[in-house]
């Protein structure tokens, strides 16, 4: 379903991607682990089409097609999603209007016809719901004064509403204590299905309990050193980085 | 050096005798003090941005036609139709209210017409400039033809809003001077909305100047729409006293043009008397727009709450002009300003100078002034959930200004600002 191919990219003349190489097929959940810098947050920006990073090589198709030919906005409609691992805060725009006007932006892209105010509170109040958000957020502005776990229930409610072919989370699980990991892991195993594909970018296994990945991809310098089972996670929560020849995250950092 | 030019004598000739003899005099008195007179320069500092803007030809000197026809209103309520600064009674629909007078200047008895003169008189609005050239608000009370004056006797309530539309026809060039004095009696309540709308595409002026008068206890609304025609040049002068305990709001919303002037004055001359003024201005292509408000806190305990939003896109020029002063007997003052200015392009600029003056010691002032442009990681945020980048450019630019929308309360004006934002974004965001 997604194919990423020896994909080369940098950031303000800096290279950050160095051929990464991924397979997805429907319905699975790749992990992404890797050390600070490795490149992770880089992948999920390229692959969701921000400006500011530049492709050098490779290619990406999603369902046969390719990706980098397509606009952010374009992207978007034909299925891409990215949870933030920051959510921007928007004062003065209200959750509720801009959430509107992205789902009947990916209606009129298949042809639909616009939701109207009324059914689309109903649907977004059952949303809200799922992932345990009071539907008085939905007035507020986008993540305006929102907790930094509100913020990341926020985005896989999105993701809900989108129903998205290729959701990435970008480090979803950060800042989360663990009652709201537990309600955004629900939320993320209600995404999972048949039709779609989930790449989920963390540091930590303690997610990993609670979203059982298919595969685990640890990411280092730009490219994928090591892939396995969901086993892999539990080795490298016990080892650390080292163990596979490459810098640990201190050093990394640096 | 090159000398300022003179205000022409042609501006000193007013048309329009049908006024009572005190405002005759006054308006000639008006005019001798104009003579030889010299016209704003980049270097007179209030003109700094917009004199060269100014093109006062002996042409935009003469009148404009005050038997114009003009379609009624598309309003429902009450309305007064100024058509090149005279009062048309046969398109306007006057409210009738017990307590409530609403006359124009030609129809004035002896002792109306002295309040008048009397108003005109003391009006803040209307001083001579310190440095030496033509305040150029005061050129409305050496030509205005007509005008209003609305009064409302002590505890009158208007119960719905009163729209004053000026319609200024530019069919061939020249200047209109509309004068609206308003005199709000104790614990009277009004709102006025002043509509600024032109036809035709000639250069022309408007001159114009309203004053508020606030006795205590009074409670005033001004709302003020700009959206006349590219040509227009917009000279437009509020000033309003109040009394203790009284209460004066404002929301404006402008749309640029050649030359948009607005000056708001406002006088806190009772104690415990509280003014709030709001203000949108949204500039595009080379146009101009120019706001200076001064609010003098003169008594003590009294509350000023002002905040203005400028949008400038392409190569147009936004200025934000605000003067706190703050008299020495006014203890307790409390005065906030807060100014925010949102650049579409490179090209455009955008100018702010918040001013304080204070001779009181004990009084809260606090003043913030920003200039910013859309930030592409909320660009970015948006776009990733499918937005085109115009509705992600669109939302964010009204998020700008949503709040001082929101907060002007009469719907139809909301509806008419939307309106002209939307015609705006379809300018300003044009790719994709």
């Amino acid at each position: 379903m997604l194919s990423i191919k020896n994909l080369h990219a940098c950031v303000e003349g800096k290279q950050i991607l160095n051929g990464i190489n991924l397979e997805i097929k429907a319905g699975e959940v790749h992990a992404i682990m890797g050390p600070n810098g490795s490149g992770k947050s880089t992948l999920s920006q390229v692959l969701a089409g921000n400006e500011a990073f530049d492709v050098t090589a490779g290619e990406v198709f999603l369902n046969g097609d390719n990706l980098l030919d397509l606009a952010t906005e374009e992207r978007a409609r034909e299925g891409v999603f990215l949870a933030f691992q920051y959510p921007v805060e928007i004062p003065g725009v209200s959750n509720l209007q801009f959430l509107r006007t992205a789902v009947n932006a990916m209606r009129k892209h298949h042809s639909k016809e616009d939701m109207n105010a009324a059914e689309f509170m109903k649907l977004a109040k059952e949303v809200s719901k799922q992932v345990d958000l009071d539907p008085a957020f939905l007035k507020r502005g986008v993540n305006e004064g929102f907790s930094g776990g509100e913020k990341k229930r926020n985005e896989i409610m999105q993701a809900l509403l989108l129903q998205p072919k290729l959701a990435i989370l970008d480090e979803t699980d950060s800042g989360l204590d663990i009652d709201a990991l537990k309600v955004v892991s629900d939320g993320v195993n209600a995404l999972r299905a048949p039709d779609r594909c989930i790449i989920m970018i963390t540091h930590y296994q303690r997610l990993l309990d609670h979203i059982v990945p298919d595969y685990v991809h640890v990411l280092a310098d730009g490219k994928i050193i090591k892939s396995g089972s969901a086993e892999l996670a539990l080795e490298l929560e016990a080892k650390g980085y080292g163990w596979l020849g490459i810098k640990d995250e201190a050093v990394a950092n640096q | 050096m090159k000398t300022a030019p003179m205000l022409s004598s042609a501006f000193l000739q007013p048309a329009g005798q049908a006024l009572p003899t005190t405002l005759l005099a006054l308006r000639f008195d008006r005019a001798s003090s104009l003579a030889d007179l010299l016209l704003p320069t980049r270097r007179t500092e209030n003109w700094k941005y917009s004199a060269k803007h100014l093109k006062l030809t002996d042409e935009m000197a003469s009148s404009l036609p005050s038997d114009a026809s003009v379609e009624a209103a598309d309003i429902s309520g009450y309305t007064v139709v100024l058509v090149n600064g005279v009062v048309r009674p046969e398109v306007s629909n006057y409210p009738s209210i017990e307590g409530l007078s609403i006359q124009r200047f030609s129809e004035l008895d002896v002792d109306d017409a002295a309040l008048a003169a009397d108003l005109i008189g003391k009006s803040i609005s209307d001083q001579p400039a310190k440095s030496g050239s033509v305040n150029l608000s005061q050129l409305n009370g050496a030509r205005f033809e007509d005008g209003l004056l609305i009064q409302l006797k002590p505890n009158t309530v208007l119960d719905q809003p009163l729209f004053v539309i000026h319609h200024t026809t530019a069919s061939h060039s020249g200047s209109a001077y509309p004068r609206i004095l308003v005199a709000v009696g104790r614990n009277s309540q009004l709102t006025v909305v002043e509509d600024y709308v032109s036809s035709g595409d000639c250069s022309v002026m408007v001159n114009t100047t309203t004053e508020f008068n606030l006795d205590d206890g009074a409670n005033v609304t001004s709302i003020r729409l700009n959206t006349e025609g590219q040509a227009v040049q917009h000279m437009g002068t509020t000033g309003v006293r109040q009394q203790r305990s009284s209460r004066f709001e404002s929301h404006s919303v402008g749309f640029g043009g050649t030359l948009r002037r607005h000056d708001l004055h406002v006088r806190l001359e009772g104690e415990g008397a509280e003014c709030k003024l709001n203000g949108v201005v949204v500039t595009q292509g080379t146009q101009h727009y120019d706001n200076h408000t001064t609010i003098e806190h003169v008594a003590a305990n009294c509350n000023s709450e002002e905040t203005y939003r400028n949008i400038a896109a392409d190569k147009s020029h936004a200025i934000f002009n605000g003067r706190i002063h703050i008299h020495q007997d006014a203890q307790k003052s409390n005065a906030n300003m807060s100014n925010k200015n949102l650049l579409l392009t490179n090209g455009a600029e955008i100018d702010t100078k918040p001013e304080l003056e204070i001779y009181a010691d004990d009084v809260k002032c606090a003043h913030g002034a920003t200039i910013g442009r859309l930030d592409d990681e909320s660009i970015f945020y948006l776009v990733s959930r499918g937005l085109s980048r115009r509705d992600a450019k669109v939302l964010l630019t009204m998020a700008f200004i949503n709040e001082l929308v929101d907060q002007i309360p009469v719907e139809q004006v909301r509806e008419s600002a939307n309106i002209g934002l939307n015609q705006f974004f379809d300018q300003a965001f044009q790719e994709v």
